[in-house]
């Protein structure tokens, strides 16, 4: 039997910083291009799908990806300064460079959301892999109905693409967008203010017809859930996606298995995005 | 399946002749009370009768420390090291660490996701199986990983006159072809013998229950104190894990050279008992606690392989067997089917 055949499944692929942007204290935008031409120009992804991100002799990390596939010929990672390999990361400049596996991950169900509103709510970093949901269905606009994007995070200085979505506010209108970014801990803030929970009325997405996407810490899940069950949305259109420890990618390693005896499954693998019925069939998963 | 015999007298001139199809490893006394597969020197050092090795098969195909790839610092150049895998043979596989082989297949070559290091040495690799005679930790029957019907070129079992042998793959057959004047052909009597032993060998499993519903039990169980209490006692050493042929977690970290001219990712196996198999960089610790992780070795175990339909458990007993603390898997198992959820 030919063993040549299989592919190197750690193989990394060289990639450069084209750009750095601040986000706040602790976030920061990388903009990365891949140094093979072919792959820079080919490589695709769906959105909620995550990277293997090494820098060799340091380590490697999991980030998911921020931007979208729509747009060719680079990608667009969110990195929080909270480890050693993203400490290290978060010191590197235009043309500097990275090694790139994947896209792992199933991503979210884009095309089964098609013709209806989406209803996107996003917490602290959760902003990172819902940004790239909000440009990829902002790219195919004619797919979907109402877009309503919810952002939220404890401070007005940890909303993440703060910046990007205010400039995105004169569009609003003429593309059917909502975009409301609120802090839950900061009262002098001028604009909104409370959790996410307490404006999903007020969003104008249809409840009988729309997918809702949520992305922030575990425990905001189930109370973003009860919220729009009892505002009439239906539980067949839920989703959300969940972070574990990973170091392989692609099923191995075992560190991001979850769940119980009659349902265990690889975040890796099987999610990271997951829906409302994974989770309540699956204890443990959040 | 075709089945033929090999004689007593002829059971070393064998071993000599499975040397020619690789370097043969073989089960071993290595101390009072433990077996292991080592490089096979002499056939009489080769033991035919044991209760389980220490070490699982799997040690020869995941290997316990590796060099995955290296990078070069300056160029960026990727390269995985170059191996020779020469082709080997393990001699003495029990039927559940055929089987824990299996398991381990289904992930580690899982169509789409083969991991090469694997899948080379798995190529690579004769099996050759033999009938077991289980011991008191051994509920294999139970995990329907007593028999297997592949997963081996060639499976011997004891009869009076030395060992009925099942052919089970392409290179068993040129095995026994090629070697034709040290088998023969079987008779009524050696059919006996041998369903016979199958006999004696079912009668000796010391469990005889189903675990149909394991995954239920386990579930409902979420809560049971005995989780709590056990956890206590163990010490979260990680041996269940590191002898269990399907547990197959690994741990990866980069090393640069001193020149730093170029950095190398290894592996080493790790285990889901450690504290920080969970955590992650800023803080977070999926099980942080050792209940978390004691209940979660249960539960991954007893969870399904769905390309084979079975679980993860072979039930080879090794856990309970080199468990410093004396806990017991089947113990537990049983106790949580006995257990009422609700105390009156």
């Amino acid at each position: 039997m030919k063993t040549d055949n299989y592919t190197d499944l750690y193989k990394l692929n060289k990639a450069h910083v084209v750009r750095v942007f601040d986000l706040t204290d602790k976030e920061k935008l990388f903009v990365f291009r891949f140094d093979d031409k072919d792959l820079a120009s080919t490589w695709t992804y769906k959105p909620g799908q995550f990277v293997q991100i090494a820098v060799p002799g340091v380590g490697e990390s999991t980030i998911s990806i921020t931007s979208s596939a729509t747009r060719k010929g680079f990608f667009e990672l969110c990195i929080r300064k909270v480890g050693r390999v993203t400490s290290v990361i978060h010191k590197l400049r235009p043309g500097d460079v990275v090694g790139i596996r994947g896209p792992y991950g199933n991503g979210f169900p884009m095309e089964a959301m098609e013709g209806k509103d989406l209803l996107l709510i996003a917490s602290g970093l959760g902003m990172a892999p819902l940004r790239g949901v909000f440009l990829y269905a902002l790219d195919n606009r004619w797919l979907y109905g109402r877009i309503a994007l919810i952002n939220t995070a404890r401070y007005s200085s940890e909303l993440l693409f703060r910046e990007e979505l205010d400039a995105m506010l004169d569009m609003t209108t003429a593309e059917n967008l909502l975009i409301m970014q609120t802090v839950t801990r900061e009262p002098e803030y001028p604009g909104l203010k409370g959790r996410a929970t307490e404006y999903i009325d007020q969003t104008g997405v249809d409840p009988k017809n729309c997918a809702v996407i949520v992305c922030g810490p575990p425990r905001m899940y189930m109370d973003v859930f009860r919220k729009v069950l009892q505002l009439g949305f239906s539980p067949d259109h839920l989703y959300m996606t969940l972070e574990r420890r990973m170091k392989c990618g692609v099923g191995k390693c075992g560190h991001c298995v979850a769940g119980t005896a009659t349902n265990m499954v690889y975040m890796c693998k099987d999610g990271p995005v997951f829906t409302y019925y994974d989770i309540m069939s699956t204890p443990g998963l959040i | 399946m075709r089945y033929t015999k090999l004689r007593k007298e002829n059971f070393h001139e064998f071993l000599r002749v499975l040397e020619r199809y690789g370097k043969v490893y073989a089960p071993h006394r290595i101390s009072e009370k433990f077996y292991d597969f080592r490089e096979m020197r002499d056939p009489n050092d080769v033991v035919t009768e044991y209760p389980r090795t220490v070490m699982p098969p799997k040690k020869f195909f995941f290997e316990p420390l590796s060099e995955l790839f290296k990078v070069g610092l300056r160029d960026f150049s990727y390269s995985t090291p170059e191996e020779d895998i020469q082709p080997f043979v393990i001699f003495g596989v029990h039927a559940y660490d055929i089987k824990g082989l299996m398991i381990l297949d289904s992930v580690y070559m899982e169509p789409g996701l083969e991991e090469k290091q694997y899948a080379v040495r798995r190529q690579k690799a004769l099996i050759v199986g033999i009938s077991d005679m289980p011991d008191q930790y051994n509920f294999s029957n139970v995990r329907n990983a007593d028999w297997v019907d592949e997963g081996f070129d060639l499976f011997l079992h004891p009869i009076e006159e030395g060992w009925l042998i099942r052919v089970g793959s392409p290179t068993g057959h040129k095995i026994i072809d090629d070697n034709s004047q040290l088998f023969h052909g079987t008779t009524l009597k050696d059919i006996d013998d041998f369903k016979e032993h199958e006999k004696r060998r079912q009668l000796s499993f010391p469990m005889c229950m189903s675990l149909s519903d394991v995954r239920y039990v386990l579930e409902v169980n979420w809560n049971n104190p005995i989780w709590e209490e056990e956890a206590k006692r163990c010490l979260g050493c990680g041996n269940c894990t590191m002898t269990c042929p399907t547990c197959r977690c690994y741990e990866v970290w980069d090393e640069p050279d001193v020149e730093l001219s170029s950095a190398s990712r290894f592996r080493r196996w790790d285990s889901c008992q450690f504290h920080d198999h969970g955590l992650v960089a800023g803080g977070e610790n999926f099980r942080e606690h050792k209940v978390d992780r004691f209940r979660h070795r249960y539960n991954c175990k007893n969870s399904y392989v769905k390309a084979l339909h079975c679980d993860f458990c072979v039930g080879c007993g090794r856990c309970t067997a080199f468990c410093p603390a004396g806990i017991s898997y089947m113990g537990i198992i049983t106790h949580l089917m006995e257990a009422k959820v609700h105390e009156d």
